[in-house]
């Protein structure tokens, strides 16, 4: 009998799909990222299930989407009832290890891996600049002492280039002048703006109230300083994130080296992936909390740098698409271990190994609890549930009645989702396609009251505030 | 009783806002204004610097419910001395509560302006977390004439190759290299291309060094720059003694606590 494989996911925080040099961009510098692409399988379709840490978190640890988790943004807590993937690892009789950035709250790590390295007072959100060389350092302490007979699964949440959010939140409080006026940058050396950098401002409520609006939902201090930027500030801010991932890019580096140089090269394979993605001034916004492509859509890597496990190497995969769900079916498949019925992901290795199956057409996204997409081959819907006149703190479901705007985006003709079309006749079919797509997949979902005292009272509040906005017609 | 100081700080190192409590600015002052006077004894030949390390946001990550305490969550201490045969000897103590590591550098640098690597290099790093990664050490070397190499644990592997037509330095070298270059990057607006490595572990390829900007209060310091491949800018000011003082980044700006011996 074959042994079961190692396996390793490297995550990386807040990574845009496209910011990888193996896939053509040429702003920055990620030669061990493209390793892996080079050593393995790019699914190039691939969505987080809500971009926020937590939520998607969440997701990856479970299989389940963010209405099921008890996460539904940066805060809830994972119901108990739902095992994890350490849990679930553990009894089909491997190791679980954890080094890194965890974030999935209400499961205490600890207790469902045993961790490397976590920090001296837990690692939260963001800190990359500390923990990230930390998180190295421990992965290459267990690389070189590791001698169990049992396999092992270990993650490495890697931080950045989440710290991109410390360098936004630098120009809170101070005018911070751009780095031609500063003299350390010509115009030249930075990145052009995103083509998407002008919008279409008919956007859900929910998206408006929560990252447009001058007291904005979520961090209205940042929306207040780049409100006052120029055209080369935001191209800065492409500049450093750019940085960031490369400076990940090379603890990445470390890792693979090392592994490369122990017995368990050929029968370790290694997911990466990110959490959520970047705007990095699409559509002129920063950070996540959208449903734009730059903020949804990650990378996603499947290699081994050896030649013990069948994986088709140097190949992008465009059609099929991937979401963060699909991370805790497929390790179990190659771990030989059964997910639970409950999972909503499906494993990915006939995928890798070139087989033939049966896929889902679409890839179903959720934000900031009551925020929906439904992306397919060639388009993508925008949704929000309006809320509800008394609030029950289950997640809002399919439900006609309760739909507020919607965003509607070409994506083979119109990529950059720059042209709202939801509102143009030609389009209703498929606005009402997708919107039955969208019911059809909620309701396979097992959604669950948010029972969290702090997380209910982020929803009254967030709720209160919409509301004021639908009230006024907005 | 503390003094609290309103005054204008650079922005390059202004992190006097946000979640920083007790008050950044009156920290980083304090601190200026006390460094040239303190000193500390040390052996002949000597020269040390000890800087604080404080969070540009959120403490560092460190918790925020401590009141009173100082908002610093670490220090580093760098330490050098010229031997006979031309070679600076550099030893480096840091220490983050944030991260929970504390690190011991230990390398050695040409007696030129940049500082360039040679010989053997050698970084102990301990975690006081509560985690399995209690230790490491590394060893490090150029193999070669180009290959940059590390050993941990009997395991060897390459991080890169030197590049033959910029020098290599570590960053912690830096506090000797910036000052030594200041004068002509100030005077020529001229910059300088290095390649670093980073904790004496990661490689920064290409980086480059330049003037910023010069400023009275509250001290006088002239700023110098520094960016590079997988390096965000940081920024670095220099007294009139050729001490650096200050080294601002995205997440923490070093300050220093005191010094004895001279970098030239």
């Amino acid at each position: 009998m074959k042994t079961c494989p190692n396996i390793i996911f490297i995550n990386t925080d807040q990574h845009s799909w496209d910011a990888i040099s193996a896939y053509g961009n040429t702003y920055l510098q990620t030669p061990n990222i493209d390793k892996l692409h080079r050593n393995g399988t790019s699914f190039k379709n691939t969505y987080c299930t809500d971009p926020v840490c937590a939520a998607a978190r969440s997701s990856w640890a479970t299989g389940l989407y963010t209405s099921e988790t008890g996460v539904p943004f940066n805060g809830g807590s994972l119901h108990p009832d739902i095992q994890d993937i350490g849990q679930i690892l553990k009894q089909g009789g491997y190791r679980t290890f954890h080094c890194g950035k965890w974030h999935v709250p209400g499961r205490n790590v600890r207790e469902s891996f045993e961790t490397l390295y976590y920090g001296h007072n837990n690692i939260g959100a963001g800190g990359a600049a500390y923990y990230d060389s930390a998180s190295t350092h421990a992965v290459m302490d267990f690389l070189t002492n590791y001698d169990d007979k049992k396999p092992f699964y270990l993650q490495i949440g890697y931080v950045d280039p989440h710290d991109v959010c410390e360098y936004l939140h630098n120009h809170e409080e101070k005018q911070i002048p751009n780095p031609v006026e500063q003299g350390i940058l010509s115009e030249d050396d930075l990145p052009p703006l995103p083509d998407n950098f002008n919008y279409d401002d008919r956007e859900t409520v929910l998206h408006r109230v929560c990252r447009r609006v001058d007291d904005a939902l979520i961090h209205a201090r940042i929306l207040k300083a780049v409100k006052t930027w120029d055209e080369l500030h935001w191209r800065y801010l492409r500049w450093n994130y750019y940085r960031f991932i490369e400076k990940v890019d090379a603890e990445i580096g470390t890792v693979l080296s090392l592994l490369q140089q122990t017995d368990f090269v050929d029968n370790t394979l290694i997911i990466f992936s990110a959490d959520h993605g970047e705007a990095c001034g699409s559509h002129q916004l920063f950070q996540k909390f959208a449903l734009y492509e730059e903020s949804v859509r990650v990378p996603f890597i499947v290699s081994c740098l050896g030649e013990g496990i069948d994986v088709k190497r140097d190949r992008f995969n465009n059609t099929h698409f991937v979401s963060g769900v699909d991370i805790l079916p497929t390790v179990c498949d190659y771990a030989n271990v059964d997910p639970p019925d409950t999972c909503q992901g499906d494993t990915l290795r006939p995928l890798v190994e070139d087989k033939e199956v049966t896929w889902r057409d679409y890839a179903y996204i959720e934000s900031n609890y009551w925020g929906r997409a439904i992306v397919t081959d060639q388009y993508k819907y925008i949704t929000e549930y309006k809320p509800k006149s008394i609030e029950d703190y289950l997640p809002p479901g399919p439900n006609d009645a309760q739909l507020g705007r919607a965003q509607l985006f070409h994506r083979n003709t119109e990529p950059s989702e720059t042209e709202n079309l939801a509102d143009v006749p030609e389009y209703k079919d498929i606005v009402n396609a997708c919107k039955i797509k969208l019911f059809a997949h909620e309701n396979r979902l097992n959604r669950q009251q948010i029972v969290q005292p702090g997380a209910q009272k982020l929803i009254s509040n967030w709720r209160r505030r919409l509301q004021g906005y639908w009230e006024r017609g907005y | 009783m503390s003094t609290h100081y309103r005054i204008h700080l650079h922005w390059s190192f202004d992190y006097n806002h946000g979640a920083q409590k007790p008050d950044f600015a009156n920290e980083l002052i304090t601190l200026l204004q006390g460094y040239q006077t303190r000193t500390q004894d040390v052996e002949i030949g000597q020269i040390k610097h000890t800087y604080r390390i404080l969070p540009n946001f959120w403490r560092g990550y460190s918790g925020r419910n401590r009141p009173g305490d100082s908002l610093s969550i670490g220090s580093a201490v760098i330490q050098r001395h010229k031997k006979s045969d031309k070679l600076w000897c550099y030893k480096v103590q840091y220490k983050n509560s944030t991260s929970g590591e504390n690190a011991l550098l230990q390398f050695q640098c040409n007696d030129e302006c940049y500082r360039t690597l040679t010989g053997n290099w050698k970084a102990t790093v301990t975690n006081s977390g509560q985690d399995i990664y209690a230790n490491i050490e590394l060893k490090g070397e150029i193999k070669n004439n180009e290959q940059i190499s590390l050993c941990f644990n009997r395991t060897e592997i390459t991080i890169g190759m030197e590049n033959d037509a910029l020098p290599l330095t570590c960053n912690w070298g830096l506090y000797d290299v910036i000052p030594a270059i200041a004068e002509s990057l100030r005077t020529k607006g001229s910059t300088v291309d290095i390649s670093l490595l980073d904790d004496l572990e990661q490689l920064r390829p290409k980086c480059q060094i330049g003037y910023l900007d010069s400023i009275q209060d509250p001290i006088p310091l002239d700023g110098y720059y520094l960016y590079g491949t997988g390096l965000l800018p940081s920024y670095w000011w220099v007294d009139e003694s050729k001490n650096v003082v200050i080294v601002s980044t995205v997440f923490e700006t070093m300050v220093l606590q005191e010094y004895s011996g001279s970098s030239t």
